[in-house]
């Protein structure tokens, strides 16, 4: 994996620590292995007093001291690295998904999103914790090992020489298969994420439907899809260190055997030298089966890393904006050139809009549901980019204005606003700009006619509300919405359907407080409500994503049929 | 400890790969010890002549172990990781069932996305319970004993030695580690919970938090909370490689006490020289077991933290579930029932304010009511408790009859189509989200009642994205109450339904429900006032009372607070 190699690369003085930690892990190993059979050497065949092996016990001692350290510093620089990748990993996702335009960020289970920047980031860490440190390692010790043995057995040598290549290649066949089959296992794991958390927001409306059964078992079978995919993957891996420990033992069996004949049949071996040999045997097949496990572990990881990079890598058009400044105290003109826009290929959900929106003009789309007028809202507020045609605000294409400026001019009260999880009040002072008083917070709440309903909490404003908290009805997440804009005070309002599910004493509040918002700004509102329509200046009438007519009123009422309908059923309060 | 037998319990449903898992663990282990044994006896045995056949016996067995080794290894592992991975899919299960009837009132407690990292993450690091925590030590005690035994056979004071160092090396330390773990007790769990509830808040929130512009923040704050986690992370490895480090010096200083004992005794003529090896080696090779068991503690925590954080969600509420258990009755549900409530007073959980109070009510089998009142009036709250979502304090509640008490939830919600003020969508197509309704749908049903609710223009096979996030506001609404009419029952609970719907098309709806619905009995909640006329009654509430009931005739001459509203109503819209 390129990527991961060239973060390694990035990380030099970890990598010195690595490297130089190895050197010294494996003379430390040959020291221990010198130690042992020096002592036993002595005492077993030269009688030599306790008191002359002494000073060996003291120099094992400190090797074995030197070799728990040596260890502990290894892993701790693994770790350290670890750490500083998954951060920077997940802070890459975050920057992409930000930058992601908002129909972009629908697509797909926000669960599964969750489970990539949760799961397969934290699957990385053993590349870096594990694999990496283990691969410097083992270049470094067997060679270590191998010219020890060399300098007192050739033969020794030669067979361990012969022999480790084995380890290798086994591995990267097994290797291989492993990082498709642990891809795998996080797709799974993904799925897992994304259908349960669809589950658990729906889960309300599945039991009112008596489908909490079928979906108790759609989540078992996922899991036990995870389960599968996880086996697989350990499957592998087991397997992988039976065949890395058979050819191991094989190997240390053919040293043992060579040792002992030479040592026994032909006296060619000194006891001192078979011993020492036998010792290093194990310690060097170790180093290589550890790196066997590590690479495997290693390789899970690479698939967690591929999963990561392709998530980076999917190119979303993001909405670009520009760097002019937008200053200005007033509404300003907005402008729709031949704009259309679509949510997926072919399918137009605005199909070429031209309108021009004079400064303090109050606007009114109109139209059955699904014509586009919700969409249209989206386009001009800017967050999603219009597929073809142009946006222009103060004769300036919108999108060469810093976002932010524009942001800082535009409410947008969306049919089904958001709330955070956190008090009404932070929920409320998410419109203001900078630090905003409890007064200010007050003033617009009072405003937005939801003071009295937030007064009767036990808690006021300082009820949690949102994810985990207490539930808002849908009239009254729109007025926490509304009292937002009353502290943003924007040149822009852009209403989703603002009046509906409110009961009708705070729906005239609320005309009056949009009113307000009015004086100082220019409304472009989803409108449903008659009287609504009747006050704007302009009409938008929209049907199939086409603009069918604009006027006022009286205009289309006399010349655009569906319209008049559209009125009479209202006046009429013929429904039921 | 109570969260931790839970999943001990739900192990033990794996009981044959348990007993294996251990069984290959002690061969393995035993196995590593004989081998290295062997060969330590092997050479020294050669270093002073003996006998070949001698050498020929001791290298057979050192085949032997090395592939009983190798083999038994595989096998523990397999079994173990089996029973590991099973019963993470049981725990994962388990959880679910048990927070499924929990909601709704559950979100009022945890976010989803706390709720997707306990099922997740907590879950997945309660694998290290059972391969770490549970059986291993029991393998060591195993092995360790055998060894020791054999050990004794040469030298009582380097059995001593072991079993010191067992003793150290297995329990003491592990256990110091334990305590010192106590005091730094980490935030690992809980910052991975973090993470994931931002996470989750910046998808949710995404289109609100760019027109904000807070994005940034919310990133900013992701960003944090995933600094502290992967700090926590590092914390706890670095305290794992330490606590390892440590205990791997300790055991390496008992076979170093071992080969300086051994030595003594050797130079003092008290132990045969040609056994100095094997000791040293057996030393060596045994404590390979114990050294793990620094990370014991490290585990056991994480795993007690774990198995905590999943049961605490789940447990507590069980104990808040306040319905009374009464005999449950079968009932008819096929057939449009009445519907009584007699003082019925309500208020949500964890909150003292009533919501509900005194409310009686008799719809008739068959008959059109409609619920009006401000919002927050109490109007939906109502509908909560005839659906048994939220259970009433006190008073009756008695659906086809029946005390509400004895009705089982499942028959009432088979019993009624429901189409609320929000509805959750799916993920999926269109399809996915109307098969919910009923068995055995055929695709000609579904496109009927698309035309009914004027959806025409979608495909059965269209995607829905999550949360219904490509749908408008009023296509929603359509969606689900196409989704009502598809399931058929004879109680239509419709709060406020078309309320994102234009008029013309609202009208059109409207006369459908009333054409299918015509012999069922009918709530509508409703803020619009329009097309009142035709109800049986009509029920004014405010402030969580009843205030007035009565057909529109009635409550016109009444003049009363639905007058009142009416005339305010002609205000705003005419």
């Amino acid at each position: 994996m390129k990527q991961l190699k060239e973060i390694n690369r990035a990380q030099k003085n970890n990598m010195y620590s690595l490297v130089l930690m190895s050197f010294m892990l494996g003379i430390v190993i040959v020291a221990q292995a010198y130690f042992i059979v020096e002592i036993v050497d002595r005492v077993f065949l030269q009688d030599t007093s306790f008191s002359a092996v002494i000073p060996y016990l003291g120099g094992l001692l400190l090797v074995l001291a030197a070799r728990s350290l040596v260890t502990y510093v290894n892993g701790r620089t693994g770790v350290k690295m670890a750490a500083k990748v998954k951060g920077d990993f997940r802070k890459k996702l975050l920057s992409k998904y930000k930058r992601n335009p908002v129909q972009a960020s629908l697509k797909g289970q926000s669960g599964e999103k969750v489970s990539i920047m949760m799961d397969a980031v934290d699957e990385i860490d053993s590349y870096f914790s594990k694999y990496y440190p283990q691969m410097i390692q083992t270049t470094i010790v067997p060679i270590l090992i191998l010219i020890a043995v060399f300098s007192q057995n050739w033969v020794s040598g030669l067979i361990m020489l012969i022999t480790a290549p084995f380890i290798p290649i086994f591995m990267i066949i097994i290797g291989k298969s492993t990082q498709k089959k642990s891809e795998e296992q996080l797709e799974k794991l993904a799925a897992f994420s994304g259908r349960f958390l669809d589950i658990l927001q729906g889960l309300t409306t599945l039991k009112l439907f008596g489908r909490a059964k079928e979906q108790r078992d759609a989540i078992k079978q996922s899991s036990l899809d995870y389960r599968d995919a996880t086996m697989t993957v350990l499957k592998i891996a087991f397997v992988s260190s039976l065949m890395l420990e058979f050819i191991s033992m094989l190997s240390i069996g053919l040293i043992a055997l060579e040792v002992g004949l030479r040592l026994v049949i032909y006296e060619q071996l000194s006891f001192f030298t078979a011993f020492f040999v036998l010792i290093l045997a194990p310690e060097f097949y170790n180093s290589l089966k550890e790196l066997g496990s590590a690479f495997h572990a290693g390789r899970g990881s690479m698939g967690a890393a591929k999963k990561v990079i392709e998530e980076l890598e999917m190119t979303e058009q993001p909405v670009q904006w520009g760097e002019r400044r937008l200053e200005i105290n007033s509404p300003p003109t907005i402008k729709l050139e031949n704009v259309s826009f679509s949510y997926s290929e072919g399918k137009f959900a605005l199909n070429n809009i031209n309108l021009e929106i004079p400064p303090h003009s109050e606007v009114a789309l109109v139209g059955r549901s699904g014509s586009g007028k919700s969409t249209l809202l989206n386009v001009i507020s800017g967050i999603v980019s219009p597929t073809e045609g142009r946006i222009s605000v103060q004769n300036q294409s919108l999108f060469d204005y810093k976002e932010k400026d524009w942001f800082d001019h535009i409410s947008y009260i969306s049919q089904n606003p958001y709330l955070f999880s956190g008090t009404i009040e932070e929920n409320i002072a998410i419109g203001g700009r900078g630090i905003t008083t409890i007064e200010e917070i007050q003033q617009a709440a009072k405003k937005a006619g939801i003071n009295e309903m937030i007064k009767s909490l036990e808690e006021g404003f300082d009820t949690m509300v949102g994810e985990g908290g207490r539930g808002l009805s849908g009239g009254e997440k729109q007025r926490v919405a509304l009292a937002r804009a009353f502290l943003k005070k924007p040149t822009i309002i852009l209403f989703d359907e603002p009046t509906v599910g409110l009961d009708l004493q705070t729906e005239r509040i609320l005309q009056q407080s949009i009113k307000e918002l009015g004086k100082s700004a220019t409304i472009i509102t989803v409108a449903h409500r008659l009287h609504t329509i009747k006050n704007a200046d302009k009409i938008l009438f929209l049907e199939d994503g086409k603009l069918l007519a604009a006027g006022t009123h009286k205009e289309l009422l006399a010349s655009v049929r569906e319209y008049e309908q559209m009125v009479t059923v209202q006046q009429g309060g013929e429904t039921g | 400890m109570k969260d931790l037998k839970i999943v001990v319990n739900l192990m033990f449903r794996e009981k044959k790969d348990v007993f294996y898992s251990i069984l290959f663990g002690f061969l393995a282990g035993i196995g590593a010890v004989s081998l290295f044994a062997n060969s330590g006896y092997l050479i020294s045995k050669a270093a002073i002549m003996p006998p070949l056949y001698v050498l020929t016996i001791s290298i057979a067995l050192l085949k032997l172990f090395s592939v009983t080794r190798a083999v038994s290894r595989y096998g523990e592992r397999y079994f173990s990781h089996r029973a590991t991975f099973t019963k993470l899919s049981n725990l994962r299960q388990y959880f679910f069932e048990k927070l499924e009837p929990l909601a709704p009132q559950i979100f009022q407690k945890y976010r989803s996305g706390d709720l997707l990292s306990r099922i997740v993450g907590d879950v997945e690091s309660l694998q290290n319970f059972f391969l770490r925590v549970y059986y291993p030590p029991i393998v060591m005690v195993i092995v360790f004993l055998a060894t020791i035994a054999f050990t004794a056979f040469f030298s009582i004071a380097v059995a001593i030695a072991l079993v010191l160092g067992l003793i150290i090396t297995g329990f003491l330390v592990p256990l110091w580690f334990s305590l010192k773990r106590k005091e730094i007790d980490n935030q690992l769990r809980e910052s991975r919970g973090t993470v994931s509830t931002e996470a989750i808040e910046f998808f949710y929130g995404f289109r609100d938090l760019k027109l904000y512009y807070r994005l940034d923040e919310q990133a900013n704050n992701l960003v944090n909370a995933s600094a502290t986690y992967v700090n926590e992370q590092r914390k706890v490895a670095g305290n794992e490689l330490y606590n390892q480090s440590v205990n791997q010096l300790i055991s390496l200083i008992v076979s170093w006490i071992v080969l300086g004992m051994g030595a003594y005794f050797v130079a003092e003529g008290q132990l045969d020289g040609v056994f100095l090896a094997m000791l040293v080696m057996v030393s060596l090779t045994v404590f390979e077991n114990s050294t793990p068991m620094a990370a014991f503690p490290g585990y056991y925590h994480d795993s007690r933290r774990a198995a905590n954080r999943l049961f605490s969600v789940v447990e507590k509420e069980e104990e808040n579930s306040w319905e009374e258990k009464l005999e449950i009755e079968e009932v008819n549900i096929n057939r449009p029932p009445t519907i009584e409530l007699q003082n019925v007073n309500f208020s949500f959980p964890y909150e003292d304010r009533l919501a509900l109070k005194d409310i009686n009510l008799h719809l008739q089998s068959g008959s059109k009511t409609a619920i009006v009142g401000p919002s927050g009036s109490g109007k939906s709250t109502l509908l909560m408790l005839l659906l048994k979502v939220f259970s009433r304090n006190e008073g009756e509640v008695k659906l086809w009859n029946k005390s509400i008490g004895k009705l089982m939830d499942e028959d009432i919600w088979n019993g009624t189509n429901i189409a609320l003020q929000s509805n959750h969508f799916f993920y999926g197509t269109i399809r996915d989200n109307l098969r919910i309704a009923k068995d055995g749908l055929s695709d000609d049903e579904m496109k009927a009642v698309l035309n009914k609710v004027k959806l025409q223009q979608f495909s059965l096979s269209d995607p829905v994205l999550e949360k219904g996030e490509n749908l408008s506001g009023g296509e929603k609404q359509r969606l689900a109450i196409a989704r009502a009419m598809l399931k058929g029952s004879h109680l239509w609970l419709l709060d406020e339904p078309t309320s994102s719907v234009d008029i013309l098309t609202e009208s059109h709806i409207y006369k459908e429900l009333m054409k299918q619905g015509e012999n069922d009995t009918m709530i509508f909640v409703s803020h619009r006032l329009t097309g009142l006329e035709k109800m049986d009654q009509i029920i004014v509430m405010e402030n969580g009372t009843i205030i007035e009931t009565g057909s529109y005739d009635e409550l016109m001459n009444k003049k009363g607070y639905f007058y009142k509203m009416k005339e305010i109503e002609k205000d705003v819209f005419l």
